[in-house]
């Protein structure tokens, strides 16, 4: 009974660690994808006047994409760093969302490691994972920590290659710059395909009309957390 | 290093921690099967990933009308997620297609 007992604690584990590494490999798409953001973002901060370390450390402390190239804007604009910090987290308010919408997904509940997976959990691990669930993946803290892991990896070190090769970099290739300014909606828009059902469009429809309406009378800023909201509370409404 | 520059950073690197890990401790607890709550989450993924693409694509909208990269490498997309199935494939093939039709059009 012992050596069966120690026979399925192995295989456990066994099976734990694949997990971790199929969150690995799942993190692949979005390194590919982080790799070529994130060596734009260390050239863009570096063309700002930041530091090759002020750029890494932004990505190490700060982990959220849309935020650092934003608070790039502000810092460069001349704004006090107390209204860059406010509005940066104004932005990143979203996703207060995720987690919650996540573990329903799942189903899970016994989660004792998310202090630390849930560092890295940004739009794009978020996106993978829902895909990864919806493709009827099975779900558990180590695939989190292997995705999140990969993801992560890939975006400082990125931001770290970027950073030296320094802001003039992309200045020669016009359209390599033009191919890593469209990475970004193109990865959105595969995490989107690989979610998507008939039940959730008139949720994306929502989402998209009221994202473009804010944006243009208010801030991009306003239109992205409008956006979600008002998407979610149409999936609330239409069923 | 700048340490305001630093401290900003810890601000809001700290708030985005709290803002990730916070709420999934304490969706723990279960949901009612069909509750607004419930539904409101299973909803929040799809209109956030929609949410971020129209927020990535409307500043190269309003720079150039709807400039023709930007919809044929939206096609390449969807074509070649629809063929493969695959999240990367999908995506570098649109920023491949993206990048090569600016280059031909000299735009």
């Amino acid at each position: 009974m012992a050596a069966d007992a120690f026979g399925e604690d192995i295989l456990a584990t066994l099976k734990g660690q694949g997990d971790g590494l199929r969150g690995l490999l799942a993190a692949l798409p979005i390194a590919l994808g982080y790799l070529p953001i994130a060596f734009s973002f260390g050239v863009a901060a570096t063309r700002a006047g930041l530091s090759e370390a002020e750029a890494v450390m932004l990505s190490v402390v700060i982990y959220a994409g849309a935020a650092q190239f934003l608070a790039l804007a502000l810092v460069t604009s001349g704004a006090s760093l107390v209204v860059s910090a406010i509005t940066l987290i104004a932005m990143n308010l979203r996703h207060v969302l995720y987690g919650p919408a996540l573990l329903k997904a799942a189903g899970a509940r016994d989660m004792r490691t998310v202090w630390g997976w849930g560092f890295g959990l940004t739009d794009e691990v978020f996106g993978a994972a829902l895909g990864h669930i919806a493709r009827g993946g099975a779900f558990s803290e180590r695939f989190m920590w292997g995705l999140g892991a990969g993801a992560y990896a890939s975006w400082v070190v990125g931001t770290g290659l970027g950073a030296m090769a320094g802001g003039a970099a992309l200045e020669g290739w016009p359209v390599l710059d033009a191919a890593l300014g469209f990475m970004l909606p193109a990865l959105f828009l595969a995490l989107l395909l690989s979610i998507l059902s008939r039940v959730q469009v008139p949720v994306i429809v929502v989402a998209v009309v009221v994202t473009v309406g804010v944006s243009l009378m208010a801030s991009a800023t306003m239109g992205i957390l409008a956006g979600m909201v008002a998407g979610a509370v149409a999936g609330v409404l239409q069923r | 290093m700048r340490l305001e520059l630093f401290l900003m950073a810890l601000a809001v690197g700290v708030a985005t921690y709290a803002f990730r890990v916070l709420p999934t401790r304490m969706a723990r607890r279960d949901l009612p099967e069909g509750g607004m709550l419930a539904r409101f989450l299973a909803s929040t993924g799809p209109a956030a990933i929609a949410t971020l693409f129209t927020a990535s694509v409307l500043p190269l909208v309003q720079q150039a009308g709807l400039p023709v990269p930007l919809v044929v490498g939206t096609l390449a997309v969807v074509a070649v997620f629809v063929w493969r199935r695959s999240v990367v494939l999908a995506t570098l093939a649109g920023a491949g297609v993206y990048g090569g039709i600016f280059g031909l059009l000299g735009a």
